[in-house]
């Protein structure tokens, strides 16, 4: 009965921060210290999806997988376990942001973020927020962002978690974490591996994934102190380090040598104070990145690319009556950064916004957002955000929002020898989306919520690496601002969960219809998928809990003429749990996961094969 | 009267006939060795999606794509650098596959795929049985380049010579093979001369980063080399040298400006083509000095070759199917625009 109660509730907490306005979330949030403590007030109009454990320990191979099966993203991986890009709404993958506990962690040097290189289990809770958020999240919020999240609670308790896993392919995973609480202190770390020979057989060939392999070693460390009810002071660090080969590509993946390295580390200082109406927050962050490439596995040689970020962020908070308060978000970034072909250089940039949030008493509200930087490199639009929600008869609810949004040129991007143009200036778009939102619930024995939402993207300026982009360097790839594209669809989100004795059945569903075309030469875009659809089905009982997992990913173009393209494919895992006992503060769980259940060859990025059936067994045990 | 109508008929009925008989015997002559016969190849580089080969008949109706996938059901891999020709067969050159794939160059049919030993396999060239292939090796390593000799008969990789760094483009003549280093991803000056019996090298050296070479009518071997560009910080000129293969010495070298990069040295029809800054210029082999008025601007292209007076110039795309024109060279007009394979480079004529 206490098992089903904890299942419920993970889930109701799943379902009503997705609600938004819960009172579960609201209370919860009381003893969380978040460190980016808005994104629910910010995201006014938007749709968000979180993700919280369960769910992320039924996805925990790759962040990648976990996403994929969970939110409407196109992840196009070069191979399992390679290379792996985010795009939402059929924007580029520098168009999605990654935010972890509120800050953007955007490699400076690529503009985007390698999903196979951030590890699952550390992360306490994923919210996606599809659409855009360059207001408070910067650079590269056009299509939608990812916020990694650290939750730190003041309360009494004292919690280990162990979890190891064995699947297919050599592939082993190994996660120790712990949490220490008391009314005003909190202690929380954890450690995580993982590592995979990854040589699983390329389906249809005569191969196997060859140079596949990877491990990586990721530690946390996050501390937080209440001085009083008004002042409380966190701390959050990590650190990450692997290395993973590139596999190779068909026909003839024996080709493949490539050897990376990823270091990262990230550190940031919180401390809020709280005085009447008023809250003061201030930031401090330092983040290091470092990747080694090298060509040869063999060889020593390598390429690297290195950057280090300062960042100092005051935000201030004026609750100027019940209904209405007005933020303002002060943010200076220092960046150095370098590769081995690129000499340090040095981007400076201050920012300023605002943010008017008004909450009417019929739960009408809406928020204004304006946000400038000034950055040595270049002009950076001016943004403009607007969001609002109107609830209506019972289950109702409209959202909206509109908004302008930016992404810098990268370091490669401008400074690359004899390809890098000075001359770029930043993508910029247009977008709005409207979306209606139906939702129901009955006790804790019912609950429906269903949400459809219609987007459109104008993007401009957009940075395309062309040969002979310069008229000036014959046949060199120069990256050029060039083309503008368009992007329209609807997403549909649906969840549902019915509990009758001790079953319970949930299903989470998402759609997304996706037109992004080129406006010039009025061709779809490359890597988008129209139709993408996924779906999670689970079945508790007592101790037992099956879930199943489905993806449909339609067909996609690869060059930009629509002449090569992908099929489309779906596959579907399944997976077994079963808590062997839950006695006081002591709880053991087995699982066993297949995943690509009817062995489908499929691809996502072109002579790629992705892995066939592949098994996983994980112990979860916590104390 | 009478006469002259019988003679008109006659003449008339014999022309026909002559025709009609010639006719049989173009036929009889030209029996087709296959679907690629008398056309032109275009070869693709590929990009996110794989190297590919165009062909265009000759009449330069509809350009066929995907040749090699369409008669094989298989990819080719990236970057398809080159095609080599035997009499019978074509050996497709993708560097980053390590891969040569031999195929018969009339049918497109596979006949075997070249593997082993290869790294970074760049050009070829077939001499009766035997194959040499250009390898840069690894790509982080500057001094492991090598020449691949390839049994054409087993299609397997029987040894290898050391070579100096980036081995590009092949030719061979009187049991010597002729190599230009560009240098790979780093930079050369050589064009390197090897025997193929005793192995022994002799190495020319001549303007930066030598890519096309070719013999003309009299065996004089000419190499183009472009110079380094400017963005390497050390830019150096272009240059043409004209090679007396008796003595392997250069018997003219001409020199251009430094800011000068010329490309896509071509031979046809006793004459010379290049491309310097999208102006393409023709010179006689028996020139003292570089012309100094082009004969046609083309813009800037990706591959360039001259054909029956008509020019071939490849304006690739990365991302898409490239552009094929053709200009023809008296009247200078562009006469034909068609899409070929994506990352389009290499031009061969397949007679």
């Amino acid at each position: 009965m206490k098992l089903c109660k904890i299942t419920v509730f993970c889930f109701l907490a799943m379902l009503s921060a997705y609600g938004q306005k819960d009172s579960i979330v609201n209370s919860l949030d009381e003893v969380i210290v978040i460190a980016d403590k808005n994104i629910k007030e910010n995201s006014i109009g938007f749709k968000r999806i979180n993700l919280q454990d369960s769910i992320i320990l039924n996805n925990s191979e790759s962040f990648t997988s976990l996403l994929r099966f969970n939110a409407p993203i196109y992840f196009r991986e070069y191979g399992s376990g390679g290379t792996s890009s985010a795009r939402f709404r059929g924007t580029s993958s520098s168009n999605t942001a990654v935010i972890w506990n509120g800050i953007n962690i955007n490699s400076v040097n690529s503009g985007q973020t390698g999903f196979n290189s951030l590890t699952v289990n550390l992360v306490d809770n994923i919210d996606i927020r599809p659409g855009g958020g360059s207001i408070k999240y910067g650079s590269g919020a056009i299509g939608g962002t990812i916020h990694l999240n650290t939750d730190l609670q003041f309360k009494k308790h004292f919690t280990n978690q162990f979890i190891s896993s064995i699947g297919s392919y050599e592939t082993y995973k190994n996660v120790y974490k712990f949490s220490y609480g008391s009314s005003s202190f909190v202690l929380k770390g954890g450690v995580s591996r993982n590592e995979s020979e990854n040589d699983y057989p390329l389906l249809g060939t005569e191969f196997v994934n060859t140079n596949g392999s990877y491990k990586n070693l990721e530690w946390n460390f996050n501390t937080a102190f209440k001085f009083s009810n008004n002042s409380k002071i966190s701390f959050y660090t990590t650190k990450y380090n692997a290395t993973r080969y590139f596999s190779g590509q068909l026909p003839n993946p024996k080709a493949a040598k490539e050897k990376y390295r990823d270091f990262n580390q990230r550190n940031l200082l919180v401390f809020e104070i709280k005085r009447n109406n008023f809250t003061h927050i201030t930031k401090a962050a330092f983040l290091t990145q470092e990747y080694n490439y090298f060509a040869d596995k063999n060889i020593d040689t390598y390429d690297f690319g290195k950057s280090k970020t300062y960042l100092l962020n005051y935000d201030f908070f004026w609750q100027i009556n019940a209904s209405s308060k007005l933020e303002t978000y002060t943010e200076y970034t220092s960046i150095f950064g370098s590769t081995k072909q690129i000499v340090e250089k040095h981007r400076r940039q201050f920012s300023q916004a605002a943010i008017f949030t008004k909450n009417f008493q019929n739960n009408i509200s809406y928020n204004l957002k304006f946000r400038k930087d000034f950055n040595s490199d270049f002009e950076v639009p001016f943004v403009i955000a607007f969001g609002a929600e109107i609830p209506f008869k019972e289950n109702w609810k409209i959202r909206m929002n509109a908004s302008n949004n930016y992404r810098v040129p990268t370091y490669n991007d401008l400074y690359w020898p004899g390809q890098g143009n000075l001359d770029l200036i930043p993508e910029t778009s247009k977008q709005a989306e409207i979306g209606i939102n139906w939702s129901r619930k009955r006790g804790n024995s019912f609950y429906t919520n269903v949400d459809i939402g219609y987007f459109y993207i104008d993007s401009k300026e957009k940075i395309v690496w062309t040969p002979g982009g310069d008229p000036e360097r014959e046949g060199i790839w120069v990256p050029i601002n060039i083309s503008e594209v368009l992007n329209k669809g609807f997403e549909i989100r649906f969840l549902q969960k019915y509990r009758i004795d001790n079953h319970i059945f949930t299903l989470s569903s998402n759609y997304s219809y996706t037109n992004a075309t080129d406006k010039e030469t009025d061709k779809y875009l490359i890597f988008v998928p129209k139709h993408l659809i996924n779906a999670n089905f689970s079945y508790a009982y007592k101790k037992w809990n099956f879930f199943y997992q489905f993806l449909f990913n339609g067909k996609i173009y690869s060059s930009e003429d629509n002449f090569f393209s992908l099929p489309s494919f779906d596959i579907s895992n399944i997976g077994l749990n079963y808590k062997i006992f839950n006695i006081k503060n002591q709880s053991l769980a087995i699982a066993l996961k297949i995943n690509n259940i009817y062995n489908e060859m499929y691809q996502n990025s072109p002579s790629r094969i992705m892995p066939n059936r592949n098994f996983n067994t994980t112990i979860n045990y916590k104390f | 009267m009478k006469i002259n109508k019988l003679a008109i008929l006659f003449f008339a009925f014999n022309i026909l006939f002559i025709s009609c008989n010639q006719d049989d015997d173009d036929d009889n002559i030209f029996d087709p060795k296959g679907d690629y016969e008398n056309g032109t190849l275009i070869s693709g580089e590929g990009s996110a999606t794989t190297g590919s080969v165009t062909f265009i008949p000759e009449d330069l109706s509809a350009p066929q794509q995907l040749i090699f996938k369409t008669v094989n059901d298989a990819e080719l891999g990236t970057f398809l650098q080159s095609i080599a020709f035997s009499e019978s067969n074509a050996y497709i050159c993708v560097d980053n596959a390590n891969t040569i794939n031999v195929v018969d160059r009339y049918t497109f049919k596979e006949i075997a795929k070249i593997t082993d030993q290869l790294v970074t396999p760049r050009y070829m060239v077939a001499v009766g049985d035997t194959g040499y292939a250009t390898n840069w090796g690894s790509t982080a390593v500057d001094t492991d380049d090598f020449i691949a000799v390839i049994d054409l008969n087993t299609n397997k990789v029987t040894k290898t010579i050391p070579v100096g760094l980036g081995p590009e483009r092949i030719v061979a003549k009187d049991g010597k093979l002729y190599v230009s280093h560009k240098g790979a991803y780093g930079t050369n000056n050589k064009v390197a001369v090897i025997d193929v019996a005793t192995e022994v090298i002799t190495e020319i050296t001549v303007a930066d980063e030598p890519d096309e070479l070719f013999f003309d009518a009299d065996d004089n071997l000419w190499v183009l080399s472009s110079g380094r560009a400017s963005w390497t910080g050390s830019e150096s000129n272009g240059s043409i040298a004209k090679i007396n293969t008796t003595t392997n010495t250069i018997t003219t070298s001409f020199d251009l400006a430094t800011t000068e990069h010329p490309n896509f040295l071509t031979y046809s029809g006793g004459k010379i083509y290049y491309l310097l800054s999208g102006n393409v210029y023709e010179m006689e082999v028996s020139a003292a000095t570089l012309p100094t008025s082009s004969i046609l601007e083309i813009g800037s292209v990706y591959g360039m070759e001259v054909n029956n007076g008509q020019l071939y110039g490849l304006n690739a795309s990365f991302s898409a199917l490239s552009e094929l024109n053709i200009y023809s060279i008296s009247s200078k007009e562009k006469t034909k625009t068609m899409s070929v394979s994506l990352g389009a480079s290499k031009i061969y004529f397949n007679k």
